[in-house]
């Protein structure tokens, strides 16, 4: 029951991201429905691996703290990403390398879409959640998630995947919830 | 129109917001985190501030305490990404006079700069 509450509050708070990335890119934002599953790390590593294979990746990490925490990341291929880029900045793209500017707005993109999913949850469950700032990384996807943390924790981890088909852009939104705050997050879930 | 003072640390914001504001016939200098924004105040006498919550140094919060410590009475829009309603009341609570959530839409700015022209009297 708790895990189809908070299924349904990423589901809401990934709609709602998609609706100002529309507004920003001016295009159809497809939406998968999301998997939310409490897995130790290495399962985690193998699910993500299995669906983003051992490509690197470009990412964007933002951190919350709160009565739980953890950590969201919106993980994009990186050709997805320098497609993003080139979108929004109008300037094409004159190879695979992101200067500052770039990076700037990819970062921006990854803040309004992750504050649009944990926003949504924030509101939902009446809890306040403090965020650091967003963090630019390229890695494999393992190494993104170790980065955040160890073999011996277990997460839950939730995660979606959508697509901006006119650009031929793909992308997902993956929440880590670390195992220390999840007895928070499963209280405020729970269904009367 | 008015001087507007926007403090946002990311470039991609700050170029989109200041044109946007440019557009609307305003004139625009920026500062890059919240200990930048406030050294800017220091020296200039904008008309209203546009103000980011998440930046390193000093965080939009903070800014608006400091403003409010300080007595100054400038009208804040803060322009976030953070769209929890505790933020928004936060903020409202230390002085801002609205909340955007990012990126603002240009009817939104419109409305809220015809508002701060009327709060100044005539000003941005």
């Amino acid at each position: 029951m708790q895990q189809d509450a908070l299924q349904e509050l990423v589901n809401i708070g990934v709609g709602q991201a998609a609706g100002t990335l529309n507004e920003m890119v001016q295009s159809h934002i497809a939406l998968q429905i999301p998997h939310v599953r409490l897995l130790s790390v290495l399962e985690a590593e193998k699910q993500l691996q299995k669906q983003l294979d051992g490509e690197p990746m470009s990412a964007v990490q933002l951190g919350f703290n709160g009565s739980f925490s953890g950590v969201a990341q919106l993980v994009f291929p990186t050709a997805s990403a320098l497609a993003l880029v080139a979108i929004l900045t109008g300037e094409p793209l004159d190879g695979p390398d992101l200067d500052s500017l770039k990076i700037s707005t990819l970062n921006e993109v990854g803040n309004i879409v992750i504050n649009g999913v944990m926003g949504a949850i924030a509101n939902t469950l009446e809890q306040y959640l403090e965020y650091d700032i967003p963090v630019y990384l390229e890695d494999t996807i393992s190494h993104l998630l170790y980065n955040q943390v160890s073999a011996d924790d277990a997460i839950l981890l939730a995660e979606t995947r959508f697509e901006i088909q006119q650009l031929q852009v793909t992308g997902n939104i993956i929440l880590v919830f670390r195992v220390g705050s999840l007895d928070a997050l499963l209280y405020a879930l729970r269904i009367p | 129109m008015g001087l507007i003072l926007l403090a946002e640390d990311a470039s991609f914001s700050r170029t989109m917001l200041r044109r946007a504001l440019e557009k609307e016939g305003h004139e625009v200098i920026e500062a890059t985190n919240g200990k930048h924004c406030l050294e800017m105040l220091e020296n200039h006498q904008p008309d209203c501030l546009f103000l980011d919550l998440l930046m390193p140094e000093m965080n939009g919060y903070e800014v608006l305490e400091a403003l409010q410590h300080q007595g100054k009475h400038l009208p804040v829009v803060v322009v976030t990404a953070d769209i929890q309603d505790t933020s928004r009341e936060r903020c409202l609570n230390l002085g801002a006079i609205a909340v955007l959530n990012k990126p603002p839409k240009p009817q939104e700015l419109k409305i809220i700069l015809q508002h701060i022209q009327i709060i100044n009297g005539g000003d941005c």
